[in-house]
């Protein structure tokens, strides 16, 4: 082939590709930014940044059938995704709100994560020195592991510009339904009335609830790695009050702690928080009620890092 | 459906269905402190290699899948090659294990495995092929790159993460603590392993029960 009728071919190419581009239909519209196997976008939950007033952004995860990524505590293996934010002067990003997650894996390895889409909501915070009247970009750096039986590694940069104003600003009928969602898998706090314990052997944890009625269905999902055995099944013996629930310690659990914190979901739907002190072996499990352990405050490093 | 045909299926699903579900209750997790389960595999020169012949020496333990980015993180960067080397050169027996099933990821065979070691450099003592994933079953290997270091008297000393950061970053390589070497070093200065255990992070390992 000559060098002219090589540039020829070249051009034709480059205008069928062109044009081939131009026609392909939703690919041109779809939002947010690619990941292997998905999309991620930056949403807002409101039409605005209204002066002085917490606003709450999440990123939106959207992945082909059967992906997933991972909870703060991945499990097994996987990581959680991470983000950096490039934010205007006096806009700070809060820590992420987890909704809960799902067992994921193989009878030997198990992973916590979300599988199709998920939600990951950020509280906002404009303090006194944000004094912007013209509209702010905001943008996250997100590295984020895609896994279906392979693993992926992604990193995407995320923006979205938005108006200030001193009124209090709509919602954004785009994107609120995420948002609402997002909610309703979030861990809520455990009612007054029901009381946990958690009374140890050498190798297990055992929970138990007291909530005034039979439980015959809960799963727990330890927000911190290494402290219960990912894969082992976890044991319910329903009881006329509530359960007990049998919770293998991981093999990496070398040293005593003092509490065991995480989500446990009941009856396949309803997550909630817990946050149990642990008896000492062969003691008395600590008990302490519900009321007490929402009281009680947790250590700034935890919950700035699980938003607990 | 015929309902022998249906009893025949069902005779055959529920033994399988026992096994898969009663397989982590069998499966003895190896505990830092416990006895190294001995095993016999051949490896991709071709020879075959037992865990009890090594009685003696420090034994590193890789698990191996050469598409999961958290080990293309240590090979890329040269940081598992220049572990092996400096292991090996200190008379450690460093064995790669793979155990992707035929099929999965990170499955592959002598001569893939031989060409891939010759690509990348790399020095383990072998590579032992293990596709039913007995050995990797038999420690409870989760990921890869997962680690565990055996002592000259056949206890695992170590069992977990390569290092202290678990990501897929290459920029991440250099400032990491690693784990292996630190359990090497401070179990042959005569001194108690001070990280014995950690998560293990990275891939999971391709069993071949692996439908994720």
């Amino acid at each position: 082939m000559t060098g002219r009728k090589s540039r020829a071919a070249f051009r034709r190419a480059v205008i069928l590709s062109v044009a081939m581009v131009a026609v392909c239909p939703s690919r041109a519209h779809a939002a947010g930014a690619p990941i292997p196997h998905g999309t991620l976008e930056l949403i807002a939950e409101k039409q605005w940044i209204a002066v002085g007033h917490p606003f709450n952004l999440a990123l939106r995860f959207e992945l082909e059938k059967d992906w997933h990524v991972y909870w703060v505590n991945p499990g097994d293996s996987g990581e959680p995704p991470r983000v950096t934010w490039d934010l205007p002067a006096g806009i700070k990003a809060g820590a992420i709100e987890w909704p809960a997650p799902r067992r994921l894996g193989t009878p030997t390895i198990v992973d916590y994560g979300y599988e199709d889409a998920v939600t990951l909501v950020i509280p906002m915070h404009a303090d006194a020195t944000f004094s912007s009247q013209s509209p702010v970009q905001i943008a996250a750096n997100v590295k984020v592991l895609v896994c279906r039986e392979m693993c992926i590694p992604g990193k995407a940069q995320v923006s979205l510009t938005l108006p200030v104003k001193s009124q209090p600003p709509p919602t954004n009928s785009q994107s609120t339904h995420f948002f609402t969602e997002a909610r309703k898998a979030w861990p809520r706090p455990v009612p007054a009335s029901w009381k946990f314990a958690i009374a140890q052997t050498s190798d297990s944890f055992v929970l138990t609830g007291n909530l005034g009625h039979k439980i015959t269905d809960a799963i727990f999902f330890p927000l911190a790695e290494s402290q219960v055995s990912n894969a082992a099944p976890q044991t319910l013996v329903p009881t006329a009050t509530g359960f007990t629930l049998t919770l293998r310690k991981s093999d990496q659990l070398l040293k005593p702690i003092a509490r065991l914190k995480g989500i446990l979901v009941l009856s396949g739907e309803q997550p909630y928080s817990i946050d149990v002190p642990i008896g000492e072996p062969g003691g008395a499990a600590g008990a302490i009620s519900s009321k007490q352990i929402r009281d009680q405050s947790i250590p700034e490093s935890v919950s700035a890092q699980y938003n607990f | 459906m015929k309902r022998s045909t249906f009893y025949l299926m069902l005779s055959a699903i529920i033994p399988i269905a026992i096994i898969l579900c009663a397989a982590p209750l069998l499966l003895g997790a190896v505990k830092v402190g416990d006895p190294a389960p001995t095993f016999t595999a051949t490896a991709s020169d071709g020879k075959t290699y037992k865990l009890a012949d090594y009685r003696g020496k420090y034994v590193v333990l890789e698990w191996h899948n050469n598409g999961c980015p958290y080990v293309g993180k240590q090979y890329n960067s040269g940081n598992m090659q220049k572990l092996q080397k400096q292991w090996t050169n200190k008379d450690v027996v460093w064995f790669t294990i793979l155990s992707s099933a035929p099929g999965k990821q990170g499955f592959v065979t002598a001569s893939d495995e031989n060409a891939y070691i010759s690509k990348m450099q790399a020095a383990p003592t072998a590579a032992l092929l293990d596709p039913s994933g007995e050995i990797g079953h038999l420690y409870d290997a989760k990921t890869s790159p997962q680690m565990v270091v055996i002592d000259p008297k056949g206890v695992v000393i170590y069992d977990g993460a390569i290092d202290d950061k678990p990501t897929t970053d290459l920029a991440d390589v250099p400032g990491a603590t690693n784990y292996v070497s630190l359990a090497l070093e401070q179990s042959m200065a005569g001194k108690p392993v001070a990280t014995p255990a950690t998560r293990p992070y990275g891939c999971s390992v391709k069993y071949s029960d692996s439908s994720h």
